[in-house]
């Protein structure tokens, strides 16, 4: 049954920014696309002819997908947090490699907004795990799933957590390693055809991996995890219709300070 | 006991051959033969059960005094020489204390030469690291503009200070490790000034008076330890119990955050990198500096419960950070790799500090691929300026056009640095899982744990760095030949990448989780990425795009310099705590 | 093939680029992709990449010195794709016609598929040119579309590509 499950993991995530991109749409009082928009536009993408730079540039994001996929079935299969994270960060760099390794300005400066993101919301993602740890006493996502209470104790650890979703899904204020109209979409932009659709499809697995990390705080209720994940999803699309994007570096500050004391705060607070 | 012989023996014996053979072929085949057989002696140690232990005559002990005279004498005419009087000040200072303890010093109570499992591990890091950095040295060294001799000189001293590294992590005598101490200081201090030019002379200098500091200190504590204990080795020092212990162990411990190169004492290590790079890949990053969490590791029972261990793993865990954020303004890539080395030093330290047997091991674990991962860089960045001139990122930029096999074995060093499954990421994994672990008991953990968290993503964003200025060119750049690399330079670099793999396959066998032989199937996903190259061909290929514009551009690096103030406060707020090293050690 | 043809109007991606315009015509496609008039209901995304672009929306007289990018932009658009011409001076030249700096239209340059009148479009009219081009965009097939014109300046950059290795395959493109 996981396996299922893991095997339509980017059918699900597709769903999820498919659903995504008519909440925005209603959210501006416009119809927006069809829910199955995404299915629509990987279709069509397989249907065009395939224009690459070089072949290490394409296959790294095939690379980065499949890595990407792997995370997402390590998180099914309840393994430790932390080396989810890391498979994570090891997806995240091949991209920025492959990135760098084209001669197109965009995609640097993509790859070097990338990089400012990871240094952004990693620590806070560990910090997240090391919370879930303090309260649980594991880093298997399996036993974590089994205790309770982790909205009431980590509170501000789950406000750091909301911060660093915008980071992770690309949304306002902290889209600025797509910034559509700045970068033209940052290490995206050389990939066309099949291999665009292994990086659109790997968006669709971040939304799965991050708004896993939220569905973590609901604990053993699968209800309040359900909650919680709608909850966060409304907030991040409304805050993305009402806010402009703000400077890489001003993101990392942000973080850094924001987020990160409130993170120490609330981890100061349950050992203390 | 006649490996260990062999061990400190033999590079004597090899660097006198060497002098002798003015042959590259014969100098090559007597320096693999060195090495085959310093690795197998090392190994077999290694693998040897028992603690050794050697006791030294008196007339040894007679030479090793006038050793260390002549020494402290010799900096002091250094000092003279090139007037400089913070050198000068401390080797006068040291040859007081020393007279003084000279004339106290009790009978030894115990062995002076002790070879325990610690000693074991570090002979591997030191002959295996070590000799595969003198095989590279030989033809790094060809196209230096020096005398023939001078050449020799310099691969010979190499590999007599592989001998005083062999004999330092087995000195159980406080006096004797003093001396070694000094002795490496004063390897540092000739090789950093080989080249003999202004820049050179003046950070040999800096060094000689920082280290000088870790000889005070190491003085001071055996001062403390004779008055205290009436004994000047380790062993006793670490079995008996009572208020002065912590003080000598925290002036021991100063000594290691010196010879570790932590700020404040780093403008030493980066003024290192002027030298030769086989001296930084040796000295300054893979074997010499291990001296630091070495020190820390040895004097872990002492520490691992007290308020000075407690101190020094913050201190080592905010240089993490601290080195890592300073590299952000660096350009040059040695000083970038001199300031990793920093950061990882105090990660190492701390780790030991905390001194739990889990988080020794991955102290343990960390310094060996340290050193082959920090080696690898450092010879790869050797190449670079040989064939290529460059030092400085930001003349790199498209280097990958120009030497791809280099850039390679960079890239490598880096995901060996911080990806899954090699080992510097895993004892990082398993550092921050340990330290969580403790997190109940010690709240001050956190602050740990925290440096190690944004440590290691700053880490990530310093190697992706280099490696994007590596990979990227401007598109007006004129392209030039491919240069196959010699295999001088070749087989030492594919060696260590050998090691590197085998010592990451080996550590995750030995975790004994399937789990963690997982992670490491995306790697061996992407090592299988170069098969499928071949079928890309039916793809057809187009230009990048630049929005139209055909103008040569140029995509910046991301630095962050930190202002005059930031790094003001960094000094002082490290200085501070090195000294409440001394005050912590001494009220407690 | 015939299943996923047929998912080609369903989501048409479109790159806008602006040959000389006077904004006028800009304005009423920035009108139609926003929430009044909504595009996006068609599944139209403005990617501002030519990579991952189907259709092509011109505006404006091609200024001298903008053909090469129109010739560079149209030449990496990946096959099958349309080209809109919005606006009568894409059609004609329109009320620059003539000028010394101004060519008389797009087409001199690269092959239309949809004309659209009117100074400046109007968004119902820009809508319409748009599902008329889907149904142009459905009937084509994916062989290699070339335009009029190639500038050396492209060549010279194709030439450094290939000889870095990087650009193995570079299709030959028609020669004026």
């Amino acid at each position: 049954m996981i396996w299922v499950w893991i095997a339509l993991a980017p059918i699900l995530g597709g769903l999820v920014y498919g659903g995504e991109r008519v909440l925005r749409a209603r959210m501006q009082r416009r119809q927006g696309p069809p829910l199955l928009q995404p299915f629509y536009d990987m279709f069509k993408l397989l249907d065009k002819r395939t224009l690459i730079v070089h072949a290490p540039h394409a296959l790294l994001a095939v690379a980065h997908f499949f890595v990407l996929w792997f995370t997402i079935a390590a998180i099914f299969l309840g393994w430790n947090l932390l080396y989810i994270i890391f498979l994570h960060l090891f997806a995240q760099l091949l991209l920025i490699v492959a990135g760098y390794s084209v001669r197109s300005v965009y995609s640097h400066i993509g790859s070097n907004r990338e990089l400012l993101m990871v240094v952004a919301y990693e620590p806070i993602l560990i910090l997240v795990a090391v919370g879930l740890y303090l309260v649980s006493g594991s880093f298997e996502i399996s036993q974590i799933l089994k205790m309770d209470g982790y909205l009431t104790q980590l509170p501000l650890l789950f406000a750091a957590l909301l911060m660093i979703v915008p980071i992770k899904v690309k949304k306002s204020p902290f889209d600025v390693g797509e910034a559509h109209q700045e970068i033209v979409g940052g290490v995206e932009i050389e990939y066309s055809g099949v291999f665009y659709e292994f990086l659109y499809m790997s968006r669709f697995l971040e939304y799965i991996f991050i708004y896993s990390f939220v569905y973590l705080f609901g604990g053993e209720s699968h209800w309040l995890g359900a909650v919680l994940v709608a909850g966060v999803f409304l907030l991040v699309n409304l805050v993305d219709n009402a806010t402009a994007r703000v400077r890489p570096a001003q993101m990392v500050k942000i973080i850094y300070t924001v987020a990160m004391a409130l993170a120490v705060l609330n981890l100061a607070g349950v050992l203390l | 006991m006649e490996l260990v012989l062999t061990l400190i023996l033999l590079p004597i014996i090899a660097s006198i051959l060497l002098l002798m053979l003015p042959n590259q072929r014969a100098q090559y085949v007597v320096i693999t033969a060195v090495l085959f057989l310093l690795g197998l002696g090392a190994f077999s140690l290694y693998t040897s059960m028992g603690v050794l232990t050697f006791q030294l005559s008196h007339t040894m002990n007679g030479a090793i005094v006038a050793a260390d005279v002549v020494l402290l004498l010799f900096f002091l005419y250094q000092g003279r020489v090139f007037n400089h009087p913070k050198v000068m000040a401390l080797a006068a200072l040291q040859l007081v204390l020393y007279g003084y303890i000279e004339s106290i010093v009790p009978e030894a109570g115990s062995a002076e030469i002790v070879v325990d499992s610690l000693s074991k591990f570090m002979f591997l890091i030191i002959n295996g690291v070590g000799g595969i950095i003198v095989l590279y040295s030989v033809k790094y060294m060809e196209d230096e503009p020096t005398s023939p001799l001078k050449k020799r000189l310099f691969v010979g001293g190499l590999l007599v200070f592989l001998s005083v590294m062999n004999l330092i992590v087995i000195a159980n005598s406080i006096l004797l490790f003093f001396f070694l101490f000094e002795m490496t200081t004063l390897a540092s201090y000739l090789l950093i000034a080989f080249r003999d030019d202004e820049v050179s002379r003046a950070n040999a200098l800096k060094a000689l008076w920082m280290n000088q500091i870790g000889g005070v200190v190491i003085l001071l504590g055996a001062l403390v330890a004779i008055i205290g204990f009436k004994s000047v080795m380790f062993d006793t020092l670490l079995q008996s119990s009572g208020g002065m212990i912590l003080l000598a162990v925290a002036l021991l411990s100063m000594a290691a955050l010196v010879k570790g190169a932590s700020i404040p004492f780093e403008g030493w290590l980066l003024g290192a990198m002027v030298a030769p790079t086989p001296v930084s890949a040796m000295l300054h990053s893979a074997t010499m500096v291990k001296i630091a969490p070495y020190l820390i590791l040895k004097l872990a029972p002492a520490l691992a419960v007290s308020m000075v261990g407690g101190i020094i793993s913050i201190i080592g865990a905010l240089v993490f950070v601290a080195a890592s954020y300073l590299a952000l303004s660096r350009s040059v890539l040695k000083e970038i790799l001199g300031y990793s080395t920093v950061a990882l030093l105090g990660l190492m330290m701390a780790l030991a500090a905390i001194g739990t047997q889990e988080s020794i091991n991955l102290a343990l674990a960390l310094m060996l691929f340290h050193a082959l991962s920090k080696a690898l860089l450092f010879l790869s960045a050797g190449v670079l300026e040989r064939l290529h001139h460059a030092k400085d990122i930001e003349d790199m930029k498209g280097m990958v056009t120009r030497s791809p096999k280099t850039v390679g074995f960079i890239l490598f060093g880096f995901v060996s640095l911080t990806l899954p499954p090699f080992g510097l990421f895993m004892g990082k994994l398993f550092a921050i899982t340990s330290i969580a672990s403790l997190l109940k008991e010690h709240p001050s953990n956190l602050i740990i744990l925290l440096s190690l968290i944004v440590g290691s993503a700053l880490m990530v964003l310093l190697y992706f760095k280099v490696a994007s200025a590596l990979l990227s060119a401007p598109c007006d750049v004129e392209v030039s030949e491919a240069i196959a690399i010699p295999s001088g330079f070749n087989v030492p670099l594919v060696l260590l990448s050998f090691f590197i793999v085998i010592g990451a396959l080996g550590y995750i066998m030995m975790q004994q989780n399937i789990f963690v032989v997982l992670l490491a199937l995306p790697m061996l996903f992407v090592f299988a990425l170069p098969s499928l190259i071949r079928r890309m061909d039916r793809y057809d290929r187009s230009q990048p795009y630049h929005c139209g514009e055909k103008e040569p551009f140029d995509a910046a690096l991301v630095y962050f310099e930190s202002s005059v103030k930031v790094q003001r406060i960094l000094y002082w707020g490290f200085g501070s705590l090195f000294v409440a090293v001394a005050i912590v050690g001494a009220l407690s | 093939m015939k299943f996923f043809t047929s998912f080609r109007k369903k989501s048409p991606w479109v790159l806008h680029y602006n040959a000389g315009s006077c904004n006028g015509c800009d304005i009423e496609i920035l009108a139609a992709l926003g929430p009044k008039f909504d595009l996006e209901r068609f599944g139209v995304i403005n990617t501002g990449n030519p990579k991952q672009s189907d259709i092509f929306l011109v505006t404006g007289p091609v200024t001298y010195r903008s053909r090469e990018r129109l010739v560079e932009l149209y030449s990496q658009i990946p096959e099958p794709k349309v080209v809109v011409a919005v606006g009568s001076c894409t059609a004609t030249g329109g009320v620059f016609r003539g000028m010394y700096n101004v060519e008389d239209g797009i087409d001199r340059y690269i092959p239309v598929d949809v004309y659209v009148p009117g100074c400046a479009a109007s968004p119902q009219l820009i809508i319409d040119a748009l599902v008329k081009g889907l149904e142009v965009l459905e009937a084509k097939s994916k062989e290699i579309e070339k335009p009029f014109k190639l500038f050396g300046a492209i060549e010279t950059i194709h030439n450094k590509l290939s000889r870095l290795g990087m650009a193995k395959k570079v299709e030959p493109h028609a020669k004026d």
